[in-house]
This record gives C-alpha cells, structure tokens and sequence, in this order.
C-alpha cells in the first residue's frame, strides 16, 4: 500500500483501520529522511521512536518540529551554536498537546538561527535547501519545516512565525502554512524570539491538515500568559461548511510584486468570485511602515529576550552568537536607549496601533483580505546578501498582519516561469481561523492547486 | 537624515549586549546600523500625536496564575542542572564576582 503524498487525515484514517501500525509509519519516514536529508537538510535531529499508549486523534502520526520547540530529551538548538549541546527538560505545550494526542516526533528541523531571517541562510548549521530547485532557498524562518513536507520528509510540520516565518516558506516551497491569531496557541516552551509577535502554527499539504492540527494546538495555557481564553472554533467542522465571503484586496499589497505574482493572484481572485463571492477594493497603510515598525519593536525584544544566555546554566556563552543575532541584538540596544526610546521603540508601538485600527477598521467592511504572500518567489541561496535588511523586504507583506496579529493562512495558487511555486495569503480577523481555513478549502476543492502540491511531490516519490 | 553612528556608539551596544567585536565586525555593523537606522525614519510620516502605543495585540489585562491550580512547570534539582557545564554540590558554579 502507497503512504507516498498522502495527508495526515488519510494516514490517521490507515492507522485506524490497521493498514499500517504506528511502527512502519514512522520507519517509512526515518527511510525517506535517511535518503533525502544530506541533501536538502531540512533536519537537524532525528528522533527515536517511542512506544506510546497515547492512543488520541493523532494514532501515532509522525510530525516534523521546527527546532525552537523545546522537546524533553530531544536536543533543541534554534540551529544556533549557543545552543549545540541543549537537551530540554521539559517539554512545550506546543508538542505536550502533540504528544497526548498520540504524534510521534520524527525529528527536529533546520531554521533560521533564532528566527532571525527568512531564508533558514542564518542557521549555523548550514542552509536548507528548497526541494523544487535546490540551488534555492526554501524561505524561512521555518524552512526546514517547509521543505520536510514539500518533499514529503514528513506528512506535516510545526513551524513557528513572527512576521512570514511560516507563510513565505510554505509559499517558497509551495505548501498550506496557517500563522494563527497572536495568543490562539500556546508559545510555552517555544524559544522566545519578539515575544508580543511569536505565534506557533502548523505547515501542511492540505488545508484539511492544517485545520485538523490547528484545533490539536489552539487553546488557553496557564503557561503563557498571553494566551486567550476565547473558545475555539471546530475548524474542520467551519471548514467544510458553506460559505461567502466579501474579499478585500488592497493596490498597496501588489506595489514592487512580481508580475508574475501579481497575475496568479488576480487569477485566484477569479476563482473566488467564480465561487460567488465578493471581491472590494480596500484602502490600508502601504506595508513599508509596517517594515519599520516590526524592526524596531522585533530587534527590541530580541535584545531582551536573548539576554539569558549566559552559558552558565545551559549551552554555551555569548562568543557563539552569529553574524544576524549580534547585528538584531546591537540594533534593539539602541532603540531602547535613553535618548533614542521615544523616537523609536514608543513611536513604533504608537504606529503598531495605527496599523491595529487600519485593520479593524477595514474588517467592517470585509471578511478576509487577499494578498501575495511574498514579492518574489524563491531566491538562489546566497541572493539574500543583496537585499537590505537580509531579508526584511521578503516579508514586507506579512508584517503589517503581525505586528497586529491576524491570522492568515499561505496556499498556492500557481508556478512561475521557471517552475517555482507562488503564494497567495488570506488574512482573517482575530480569532477567525475559520473564516480563512473555509476560503482555503474552498479554493482548494475547487482548484486541487493546480496540482502544484503533487507536482512538488514528483521528484521525490518512493521507488 | 542620512547619518552615521560613531564607532565607540557601536562598541558601546557590543558591551550592552555582552557580544565583543572585532574592528572590522565594528565597522560592518556602524555601516549596517546606520542603514537600518535611516529606513526606519518613515514611520515619521505618519502622525501620532493622540495615539496610544500598543504593546501587545491581546488587550489582556492582569493575568494571573489561579491560586492552587495545578503548576507543573518546576524542574527539579538535578534538571536544572541538567544541561550546565560546571556544577559543584548540586549548584551552578560561576566565577567568583568578589
């Protein structure tokens, strides 16, 4: 029986009906990473099976986690020297909920030092490469993640975002990504990059997945203050039903986008009005503010948050801190120094609250919002250097949503010319996953993705 | 306003931040800094005179721990010193400071 491509639903589905134990699941993917992983390192470490008695809605699933989860006994890096030798003491609630379910973690997945960069180019264990074309970057920060699932390393992936670290990998690579609303899940355990910003979230190749891991991971944690208490939604249930959305889209998401990318997302905003519903034009505040705003506030809580690595307690001291991290470090001293406080970190938060109104001002007059996730598709490994800010501009359209926290979900909508995947994001207001999980399988339903998904898969189907 | 930061203001966020620099890795950053620091200027075209600063998106206020709820986040002795390089009786050994 082929497990080759199949989703996590349709794997759960086998388990249940013992088609296939717990066991050979998780060998077919050790198989598949042993075979796959030196080249494209999406993997930093491997896992052990366990035997589990967690029997759950996850029946022994293999998932992927991105390496800043801290996993019980599994060595937890944030591909970061500083962190080469740190074996967790305890878990996250991210994977705790994973685990009671019954997961099985397959293993830990490269990424972007820290979080900081968006093409996994900053891990200080070399880069991952972009299984479509693989003298390319797979995006970041959750490249790994990405690129484990887009050639099928793993059936599904944890991935955590602050602004695009999920949705511009699962765009680069051509996969389902879903960034939540800030506080819907839990970032107990996760290590702490820009703290009123991180937001865990899951990598998939169904919209079906995603909803089905994202029910698994949302809820209220006594561990993260910052976590809400409002109820969550039954996303596969809301997924599936019918219907209609008013669209906004708005011209200041499509200024310096790729053509190319401009024409598939006018593309997908025909099949959604094919699907009946609304499309508006909306007016909100050009990105590029939004740039300014997520450096400032982001490198500020970078400064602080790596503060506790002394080396005294775990890991190693601060001479092992890479080239990204000094400069964010250096960059959030200053902006929080007296005499340079009020004209950059509060006038920062100050704009944060504009970009907050522009939003919830345009949310009344529409359901979701539509927009490419990225201005280009993936860049050649290396590119980055050419870019100011390393990167920053990749992420240009995912940072206004979270520096508001909005949730918003990447799936593909098309190829570009030379063959690489392009992704068209959907912004929800907060807390509606629902609403941009419905759209998204909707648009899934009625497109199958234009068989990009499965065209990804091709390259790395089982002899 | 194109500026650029003195050297000995870089050197000076290297101590803040507890990171040593090379004088090459100081005038990288001086430049780099300095870049960024010009970009960010744009938020300036927009006016906020009367607005609040926002901190964090959640608008929570006062969350508290419930009293006797179940915690069970505390490591025990030997699991904080699980992963430290130098222990000594069960305590994290550090440089003397006095």
């Amino acid at each position: 029986m082929s497990i080759f491509g199949k989703s996590i639903v349709e794997l759960i589905r086998l388990v249940q009906e013992k088609e296939i134990s717990r066991k050979e699941l998780f060998d077919y993917f050790k198989r598949r990473i042993t075979k796959y992983n030196p080249n494209l390192n999406a993997f930093l470490t491997l896992a052990e099976y366990q035997e589990d008695t967690n029997h759950g809605e996850l029946l022994g699933i293999p998932l992927a986690i991105k390496d800043n989860f801290c996993t019980k006994g599994i060595r937890t890096t944030a591909s970061s020297k500083v962190l080469d030798n740190f074996i967790p003491p305890y878990e996250s609630t991210v994977t705790q909920k994973l685990l009671n379910q019954g997961a099985s973690i397959l293993g830990k997945t490269n990424m972007d030092a820290w979080a900081h960069g968006n093409s996994t180019e900053t891990s200080d264990y070399g880069p991952t490469k972009n299984p479509w074309n693989t003298d390319r970057s797979p995006g970041g920060s959750s490249g790994g993640s990405a690129a484990a699932i887009s050639a099928y390393l793993s059936p599904a992936a944890i991935g955590s975002e602050t602004a695009g670290s999920i949705r511009q990998p699962a765009s680069w690579c051509g996969t389902v990504g879903i960034k939540p609303t800030y506080g819907r899940v839990s970032r107990y355990g996760v290590i702490a990059m820009g703290s009123s910003l991180d937001s865990p979230g899951p990598l998939t190749l169904t919209v079906e997945d995603a909803a089905f891991l994202l029910k698994v991971l949302a809820g209220n944690d006594p561990y993260d203050a910052t976590s809400s208490d409002i109820p969550v939604q039954d996303y596969p249930s809301i997924m599936t039903q019918k219907k209609k959305f008013t669209i906004g889209f708005s011209d200041e998401y499509f200024d310096g986008v790729n053509e190319e990318i401009k024409a598939k997302i006018m593309e997908a905003l025909d099949v959604f009005r094919r699907l009946g519903h609304k499309t508006k034009k909306i007016k909100l505040i050009p990105p590029k503010y939004a740039i300014s705003v997520y450096t400032i506030l982001q490198r500020a809580e970078v400064s602080s948050n790596l503060a506790r690595y002394d080396g005294i307690r775990f890991g190693n001291d601060r001479r092992s801190f890479g080239e990204e991290a000094k400069r964010r470090l250096m960059f959030g001293a200053y902006t929080l120094s007296y005499g340079y406080y009020d004209a950059y970190y509060k006038k920062a938060q100050k704009v944060r609250t504009l970009i907050v109104e522009d939003f919830k001002r345009v949310f009344s007059e529409v359901d979701v919002i539509v927009a490419p996730t990225c201005p280009i598709t993936a860049l050649k490994l290396g590119e980055f250097k050419k870019y100011p800010f390393f990167g920053e501009i990749m992420d240009v359209l995912n940072e206004p949503g979270a520096v508001a926290g909005l949730p918003a979900i990447n799936i593909p909508v098309g190829l570009d010319s030379v063959n690489l995947p392009i992704g068209l994001q959907i912004m929800g207001n907060y807390f509606d996953e629902g609403s941009i999980l419905n759209l998204a399988h909707q648009f899934e339903k009625e497109t199958e993705f234009f068989g990009i998904i499965k065209k990804g898969l091709e390259k790395y189907k089982d002899e | 306003m194109k500026r650029t930061l003195p050297k000995e203001e870089i050197k000076h966020l290297g101590n803040l931040s507890g990171i040593s620099l090379t004088d090459e890795e100081t005038k990288t950053y001086q430049k780099q800094l300095s870049e960024t620091l010009d970009y960010m200027e744009n938020i300036n075209e927009l006016p906020t005179a009367n607005t609040p600063p926002t901190s964090n998106v959640s608008n929570l206020e006062n969350v508290f721990f419930h009293d006797g709820g179940e915690n069970k986040r505390g490591l025990t002795q030997n699991e904080a010193l699980s992963n430290t390089k130098q222990k000594k009786d069960g305590k994290f050994l550090v440089k003397r400071i006095l």
